[in-house]
């Protein structure tokens, strides 16, 4: 949990950057909505240097935690070849050793001026995967140094005075904290998307879990899955196989909650 | 083991109490002038241009005419708190407040509607642009007059 009192910080200028905590609602087609005051650099400096200070301090404190190292030495092994297969990406592909990482890969935005490092663990387990995360904070942390740093003065919007055709197509590969996310969208009439298609990182992340939890102990599965951080909520489908009749049925998002309110009735 | 475990209990001591008592206690982490909160709608400045409406990501704004009357409803419910409708607002009729405690079991709580006086046209009868303070006295009565005095 200190973890999380460690993020509260960043959660707080988030909100005084953006004007919100989580939905930033901060991009528009040609820039961004609101600029870095010079007021916020010093703040958002000192907040970064008092997180590296509280993070090295985790890092080394877990360290040595014997009980916690056994829970992850070993255990949700994803080799090389089926993180290949399986296409996972992030920090469950690093930690398996495929040294993929869309900002030096691809770059787009700002990446060309902030070259992030690739964390790359060749352990394949869940002591790799959380290795990979504790390292890419930091990293994060010395990005954003830089880029406040750096941070050029300028225009933050783009004039664009024609509406945008329709018909076009445009996809972006873009590195999220779980992975690649995957933005397709198709302009339509009115200067408005007409098809908008997301494959959020946990979408293939999530395929290679039954690869990863082969042959484990049933109390050694939430631990895998959670090791490669899932967002459920970008993948809320559910297939349910009757083994003996080998009869295969997909829950949909709706026959989910409505399953969850029958329990939530019936236990009343 | 017990060296991490020590460093691990000395980070949580450090820290010490973190949560606060919130609904019953002061606000932890009041927002500033920089939150976007739930969005106020003045009536009084409306035009009823409908650049809110265009606008909206999540098309919560829709505006229905009913022969003068243009009538705007809000079903915050679906509100994602971006605030472009007070950006793009040319009278600066909706502004983002500072209010963010909207848990409800109400529809109704998040729902707002406006109506608004235009100027219809004389063929169709739809609403073309606002009315003159003058024309809506017309239509409406003066204020003296409806509240029977």
């Amino acid at each position: 949990m200190q973890t999380w009192r460690i993020r509260e910080p960043v959660m707080w200028l988030c909100e005084e950057i953006t004007g919100n905590r989580k939905t930033y609602g901060m991009n528009l087609i040609g820039g961004v909505r609101r600029d870095i005051t010079a007021a916020q650099k010093p703040k958002i400096l000192e907040v970064v240097d008092r997180i590296e200070k509280e993070w090295l301090k985790v890092i080394d404190a877990i360290q040595g935690d014997t009980p916690l190292m056994m829970r992850l030495e070993g255990v949700g092994v994803l080799s090389h070849a089926d993180a290949v297969d399986y296409c996972v990406t992030g920090p469950t592909a690093r930690g398996s050793g495929v040294a993929i990482d869309s900002r030096v890969d691809h770059p787009y935005c700002a990446y060309d001026y902030l070259v992030p490092e690739k964390k790359v663990q060749k352990g394949c387990d869940n002591l790799a995967r959380t290795l990979v995360r504790l390292e890419e904070t930091l990293e994060s942390i010395r990005l954003v140094r830089q880029g406040v740093q750096e941070l050029p003065d300028g225009s933050i919007m783009a004039n664009i005075p024609e509406e945008i055709p329709p018909g076009k197509e445009g996809v972006r590969v873009v590195e999220a904290p779980r992975g690649e996310s995957v933005h397709y969208v198709l302009t339509g009439e009115n200067n408005r998307p007409y098809r908008w298609k997301v494959r959020a990182p946990s979408y293939m992340n999530l395929a290679s879990v039954p690869a990863m939890i082969m042959g484990q102990e049933l109390a050694d599965v939430p631990i895998s899955i959670a090791s490669y951080d899932p967002c459920f909520s970008c993948t809320e489908r559910l297939e349910v196989v009757d083994r003996k009749r080998g009869a295969i049925r997909i829950y949909t998002n709706e026959e989910l909650t409505e399953l969850s309110r029958e329990k939530t009735i019936n236990r009343k | 083991m017990f060296m991490s475990k020590l460093k691990e209990a000395l980070i949580c001591l450090k820290a010490g109490r973190v949560t606060a008592a919130f609904p019953l206690g002061p606000e932890p982490h009041p927002p500033g002038d920089w939150y976007r909160g739930k969005i106020a709608v003045d009536v009084e400045k409306c035009i009823g241009c409908g650049g809110c409406a265009n606008v909206c990501p999540a098309r919560l704004i829709e505006i229905t005419d009913d022969g003068p009357q243009r009538i705007i409803e809000y079903f915050l419910k679906r509100c994602t708190y971006c605030g472009r409708c007070a950006e793009v607002c040319p009278e600066d009729a909706i502004a983002m407040t500072r209010e963010y405690q909207l848990a409800t079991n109400l529809n109704d709580d998040l729902y707002i509607r406006t109506e608004l006086y235009m100027g219809p046209c004389g063929r169709c009868g739809r609403c073309f642009k606002p009315a003159s303070p003058l024309d809506k006295m017309m239509v409406t009565g003066f204020r003296n007059q409806s509240e029977g005095k």
